[in-house]
């Protein structure tokens, strides 16, 4: 999308939440702050490593051992953040913090770096009617999907529940390459802004870009008829923390 | 003879492949003749009730479960994606 005048005014009343800001927030927030979003909360409760710095751009030696929320708040608004427009969220995004956090904006994007996250963000922004934005990049590939604050389709209508057992992805041995989910960030936002300006196009779509062969793809998602979530027989309807408990993914 | 497109998690399975073919009238036939040719993507992709959870699978840009599932049939044309759940970034 473009920010041309109005599209930029419109967006200063907007809010937006960034659920993690690693490879995919970074660059997302970044977009996002360079777009003049009026409000962007970043949550996060980790430090800059100087391993990560190749794909999180906002951080730079310097910032090494810091909280990462205060590095990105600097790098933010030496980019052109508009005053006063970043807020900081020094938690993880948790069952206990999730529905307050996501009621809290307008549109969330999501790029937490393990299933129980992903799924309780989505849970979360369905219950309280928000959109969502999931990335994702492991080693070559990343995925971007939009979903509505009604979802139809939503995450759970593509991937139901939480990985599990010795057949679970295995994120552990997966590396990132920073140019991609570079792109998946950026992508990430502007899905974001465009849900912002009210553009319900992008939403239900899932985006698939395989780095080796440099060709993305996307995908019209349909909903699931009994999806758990956000069909009429759905069963979710609280956050509750055993739903969430599966192990995590230092990307 | 169906192209299958492998996701980069699976790609430990076919050597590095980022498509490979593979013959079969069904979805099911050509991941069993997948099995054949690269051991362990089966198991990967299913389980004892059919596509595990966070698996999805496409002909063309259909997904299989609004199709015939399983039995969803193949032209020989036809390009199969997989679509894994992925958390990292």
């Amino acid at each position: 999308m473009s920010t041309s005048s109005p599209e930029r005014d419109a967006l200063q009343s907007k809010s937006a939440l960034v659920v993690g800001v690693g490879g995919l927030g970074c660059p997302a927030a970044l977009a996002l702050a360079e777009a003049g979003v009026g409000r962007i909360v970043l949550c996060d409760d980790d430090l800059v490593d100087g391993t990560n710095l190749h794909r999180q751009i906002l951080f730079t030696e310097q910032d090494i051992g810091s909280h990462k929320l205060d590095a990105a708040e600097r790098a933010l608004y030496r980019a052109g953040a508009r005053p006063g427009s970043i807020e900081l969220v020094r938690s993880r995004f948790l069952p206990e913090n999730a529905r307050d956090l996501a009621r809290g904006v307008d549109v969330v994007l999501e790029g937490a770096d393990n299933f129980a996250t992903k799924f309780l963000c989505a849970d979360a922004c369905f219950l309280e009617h928000r959109a969502v934005v999931h990335g994702a990049a492991v080693r070559l590939c990343a995925t971007v999907l939009s979903v509505a604050p009604d979802g139809a389709p939503c995450y759970r209508c593509l991937f139901e529940d939480l990985p599990t057992g010795a057949t679970a992805p295995n994120c552990a041995e997966a590396g990132v390459l920073g140019p991609v989910v570079g792109l998946a960030g950026a992508l990430m936002a502007d899905r974001a802004l465009s849900a912002l300006l009210g553009d319900r196009t992008r939403f239900g779509s899932l985006v698939s870009y395989d780095g080796k062969t440099d060709r993305a793809r996307e995908l019209a998602l349909t909903a699931r008829a009994r999806c758990a979530l956000c069909s009429n027989e759905r069963s979710i309807d609280e956050i509750t923390f055993h739903r969430y408990t599966a192990p995590s993914c230092a990307a | 003879m169906a192209t299958v497109r492998i996701p980069t998690p699976l790609r430990t399975l076919t050597g590095g492949e980022d498509q490979v073919q593979a013959l079969g009238d069904t979805v099911k036939d050509v991941i069993e003749n997948l099995e054949k040719n690269h051991p362990g993507i089966r198991e990967r992709l299913l389980d004892d009730k059919g596509v595990r959870r966070f698996v999805n699978i496409y002909v063309g840009d259909e997904d299989i479960r609004f199709l015939d599932g399983l039995a969803t049939p193949l032209k020989a044309t036809d390009e199969i994606s997989i679509v894994p759940a992925i958390a990292g970034g």
